[in-house]
């Protein structure tokens, strides 16, 4: 688990283009919408596509997106239970 | 139709960011691609705006930026502007994606950033301005017809101050698919020798300039944007210079009222011609200037001669750099931009002391 936070972190830090940010500064339990990394709807598609390019997840009911994309350790959670990371 | 440039930002391959450097320092470039110096981007724009803004969207944004504290005006009545190519690089970017993930897994941030009007509503969108706001792309008259719009705005007292844009950007892939149609140099030059070559192509180029266009007379205004001439595809010199002479007749001027010319020259011996042919005759005795060895060769390069034509005029200067031969010169009243994009597009411009 650890080490996929790690990777995620810098798949984020590199797909959305977060300058000035390094893998440290993001605690793995940090909301990444609203008051902690300060994400918005565009970031949300990234991650989508993220997810689908890199784990082959897709995320078909958008209702679950909240839940998944709250923070780098829940996106590693859906990965590891849905996915072949 | 007339206008006041009350306020100018630009985004080049000097540093003509900075608007007390008029032209001291000048950057020379051993390629035939020319680049945009960029200016610290985090000193204009927010940095959670920045890390989603591609590098045409960073230097037209920021040109607005300098271009609107340049002129003390806050917000404008209209934001206009005139590319060729738009965001060509974000483009390239989607495209490539669409290839490569075999048209699946495409990502927003470079397809909302491709379109053309990218940069005149990112600036609307900054200003919460919610006035009119156009973009024309009309390849070697996309700026002539942006500000043909904005004179007509200010014509018809429709709009008093207009944000007016000037941008494109080089790409290598742009520069590489224009080279195999024989736009640019083969050798490689020393851009500041641009005229010397004496070769066929010109040096690609870049650039994004803003003027703040409008009809109230000001002690800070640079100078008086006085009539704009356009001319698509003319059979022959003789066709430019009769033009050139109806166009001074139209604003009242004749050949000896005007004190300089500036000419878009690019050093391509194929398209040069025209200049030399109305420098040699016409302007035999009015001091010249040329401007692409500075920035390249680009849709929307007119832009870069107001934006010396405007600095000329109010600093009443005519750096070394740019002049072209040794007629003499004296105050500097009125000028005259002769520009055209591949002998298709030609623009006339004059800019006057307020």
């Amino acid at each position: 688990m650890d080490a996929l936070i790690a990777k995620l972190k810098t798949q984020i830090i590199e797909q959305l283009n977060l300058e000035g940010v390094s893998p440290d500064d993001i605690s793995p339990d940090d909301s990444l919408f609203g008051e902690g990394l300060g994400l918005d709807s565009i970031d949300a598609l990234e991650l989508i596509v993220l997810l689908e390019k890199n784990y082959g997840l897709k995320i078909e009911n958008p209702a679950d997106g909240k839940k998944i994309f709250a923070t780098i350790r829940t996106i590693a959670e859906y990965i590891t239970a849905h996915g072949k990371a | 139709m007339k206008a006041y440039i009350r306020g100018i930002g630009q985004i080049s391959p000097q540093q003509t960011f900075d608007k007390d450097d008029f032209l001291d320092t000048v950057v020379g470039y051993n390629t035939n691609m020319l680049f945009c110096i960029d200016p610290v981007y985090k000193e204009f724009i927010n940095p959670l705006q920045l890390r989603r803004m591609s590098r045409t969207l960073r230097m037209g944004v920021t040109a607005a930026k300098i271009c609107l504290t340049d002129s003390g005006i806050e917000m404008p009545d209209a934001v206009i502007t005139g590319t060729g190519f738009g965001c060509i690089e974000d483009t390239e970017k989607f495209l490539l994606a669409m290839l490569n993930n075999n048209e699946q897994q495409l990502t927003p941030t470079a397809f909302m950033q491709s379109t053309h009007n990218t940069i005149s509503g990112q600036v609307a969108i900054m200003l919460k301005c919610k006035e009119y706001n156009s973009t024309y792309v009309n390849r070697g008259f996309s700026f002539e017809t942006a500000l043909l719009d904005s004179l007509m705005l200010i014509a018809e007292g429709n709009a008093h101050k207009i944000l007016l844009g000037g941008f494109d950007e080089n790409s290598v892939n742009l520069h590489v698919t224009t080279e195999r149609l024989g736009h640019w140099k083969k050798e490689k030059i020393n851009s500041l020798q641009l005229l010397e070559s004496k070769t066929s192509g010109t040096i690609s180029g870049e650039g994004a300039t803003f003027f703040m266009l409008t009809d109230k007379e000001d002690a800070n205004n640079y100078a008086l944007l006085k009539g704009l001439s356009t001319l698509y595809k003319p059979e022959n010199e003789k066709e430019v210079e009769q033009h050139t002479i109806d166009f001074l007749k139209r604003n009242n001027l004749s050949v000896a009222d005007i004190d300089l010319v500036v000419y878009g020259l690019n050093g391509d011996v194929r398209t040069d011609g025209v200049y030399y042919h109305l420098r040699d005759t016409m302007f035999n005795q009015t001091a010249g200037a040329y401007f692409k060895h500075l920035c390249g060769d680009y849709y929307t390069s007119s832009a870069f001669a107001l934006w010396l034509s405007a600095n000329v005029i109010k600093k009443q200067d005519v750096p070394e750099v740019v002049r072209l031969g040794k007629a003499p010169l004296g105050a500097v009243k009125n000028i005259l931009i002769v520009n055209h994009y591949r002998d298709i597009n030609y623009s006339f411009m004059l800019v006057s002391q307020c």
